[in-house]
């Protein structure tokens, strides 16, 4: 069940017809990004596209849009490509429970067939680069899993970051990374920082699309994301150690980036259309210079479009931020059913709960915003019943239009932290939250006229099995 | 060839098409702004690009620092 590499993910993509090669020549741009846009208007089974005939280049493979609907998303889990949001969600919290699965070396890896070092270093050669969005400051590289360690700890696998950050290609061996403050590379960077050092980095392209969603999942500082791809998987993650820095690196990526943050150096980046749906400003951002690239023959370039939601990127934020969010709130508070954080990576969180007496489902609310990632995102919470689906919006809206009066269900907690992508804020960094408690009151809360709920029959259950059965013969 | 989205004149050439005279990647050494020649001329043309993209020195050099670089402790 499990895919080594990109290639393997492609092929059950194709042979489950999930995957759309576009054989006409395009121009790297605008079609390539016009077309993964495009791709996330096409519903929730769209396509993964593949180009391998771009004007002006002799060997380009690019694959987009490769996470971009529910469809490919459960068949990157191993699962039906049927299979609704709310089970997939439902099947990554079950296999989360048999985290930490630890990863095993693997030898020959297919990224060591080719390399290239120091002033010989041209990441054009190697990748064909393109604009997505008009505003963009320049070519992006937004879908590779950054493989960091702590500087002060660098034998503590569970200190090790694998994470996507978004990198602006800004010249042949030179690159700029955004190390948002709320996550961990952030940390391991002042560490060296601190100490007027540089940060060796590993950047990995084109991975196995467990390996992309693990490294977009909002894990604990010390926890390793390599062992939550072996849960997801079930199996362990093969890596290998990069060849440069010694990295534990994916063993079936298409291509390894090395080189370091340069410690204390920061340079004019962007802007870039991000997953806010906005373009964040030009600013001072850090730089990387790069010293090797490994690389499989004719590697395939895998790239993100991402814009006006939804787009391939809220898919791969979609899941894995309702998983932790749900893990950690349920140890203090059991009677949470279900976390739908699947909003802006998290930015408004839905949470459906029963209540141990009046006031309850406020607290919950509350709780949200000082979880580790609440503190960054969760700018609005919305808490609902739990007969309420959170993952079903015409629920939520039903409860928000009969459960939520504003003359008591509304907390606005001001001046709370929020990552500086956030565009509401006034000042960066900084916002007031929300709190909308649509549930229905319980004693000793007894405010509103709610009387009697009107609930399914007990019956509808077993008419439900029936009437998929009667449909699915059809 | 001037920079469009800051106007600067000095452009370099990072890298050229591998299919000989298709196009250019260029970038302007004040801003950093990349293009590639063959871009639709929103992207590539001073007059075409859009005003709200616009970077001038002041924008440049006001950007702020991210993340904020650390006081020094102690050089390791």
């Amino acid at each position: 069940m499990a895919y080594d590499d990109l290639r393997g993910f492609l092929q059950v993509l194709d042979a489950e017809g999930q995957l759309l090669r576009i054989t006409d020549q395009v121009l790297p741009e605008p079609d390539l990004a016009a077309a993964a846009n495009a791709a996330s208007r096409l519903g929730d089974a769209a396509p993964a596209l593949f180009f391998d005939n771009v004007h002006g280049f002799t060997s380009a493979r690019i694959a987009m849009n490769v996470h971009g609907s529910w469809a490919n998303h459960a068949l990157a889990l191993g699962m039906p490509k049927q299979a609704s949001t709310r089970e997939q969600v439902e099947e990554f919290i079950r296999r989360w429970a048999k985290f930490p699965v630890k990863p095993v070396y693997r030898d020959n890896p297919p990224w060591a067939e080719n390399s290239v070092s120091g002033e010989d270093v041209n990441v054009f050669d190697v990748l064909p680069l393109f604009r997505l969005n008009d505003g963009d400051g320049g070519f992006y590289i937004d879908k590779a899993a950054v493989v960091s360690k702590d500087p002060e700890d660098p034998d503590n696998s569970g200190k090790q970051n694998v994470g996507i950050y978004r990198i602006e290609v800004k010249a042949k061996r030179k690159l700029a990374l955004q190390p948002v403050p709320m996550h961990d590379i952030a940390e391991h960077l002042r560490k060296a920082e601190e100490v007027g050092q540089d940060l060796p980095v590993a950047i990995t392209l084109g991975n196995e699309p467990v390996i992309s969603i693990v490294a977009s999942t909002p894990m604990k500082y010390d926890e390793n994301e390599y062992e939550l791809a072996g849960a997801l998987r079930g199996e362990p993650a093969p890596i290998a150690s990069a060849p440069l820095t010694g990295l534990p690196v994916p063993w079936g990526s298409e291509v390894v980036i090395e080189g370091v943050i340069e410690g204390r150096k920061r340079e004019i980046e962007g802007p870039f259309g991000e997953f806010t749906g906005h373009y964040s400003g030009g600013r001072n951002m850090t730089v990387i210079r790069i010293d090797r690239i490994s690389y499989r023959t004719n590697p395939v370039f895998e790239h993100l479009y991402l814009g006006m939601p939804w787009t391939e990127i809220d898919y791969l934020l979609g899941p894995n931020t309702c998983v932790p969010l749900y893990e950690q709130l349920r140890k203090e508070f059991p009677e949470v059913q279900a976390v739908n954080a699947m909003y802006t990576h998290g930015l408004v969180v839905i949470v459906s709960t029963k209540k141990r007496y009046g006031g309850f489902a406020k607290a919950v609310g509350m709780r949200v915003l000082t979880l580790p990632h609440g503190l960054g995102y969760a700018a609005t919470v919305i808490v609902v019943d739990e007969d309420v689906d959170p993952f079903n919006l015409p629920q939520v809206m039903w409860a928000l239009s009969t459960k939520m009066n504003p003359s008591g269900d509304l907390m606005i907690v001001p001046n709370q932290p929020v990552l500086e992508l956030a565009p509401q804020a006034q000042t960066p960094g900084v916002v007031d939250k929300l709190i909308i408690d649509a549930t229905t009151p319980v004693s000793p809360d007894n405010r509103g006229n709610y009387g009697n709920q009107v609930r399914d029959l007990p019956e509808m259950n077993e008419w439900l099995d029936r009437l998929r059965q009667l449909t699915g013969a059809r | 060839m001037i920079c469009p989205r800051c106007a600067h004149e000095h452009v370099e050439q990072l890298f050229t098409s591998p299919v000989a005279g298709a196009w250019d990647v260029v970038q302007c050494q004040q801003c950093l702004y990349c293009w590639r020649t063959s871009e639709p001329a929103r992207r590539t043309q001073r007059d075409s690009y859009p005003d709200s993209f616009k970077m001038t020195v002041e924008d440049i050099q006001g950007a702020p620092e991210v993340p904020a670089i650390p006081p020094l402790t102690r050089r390791s």
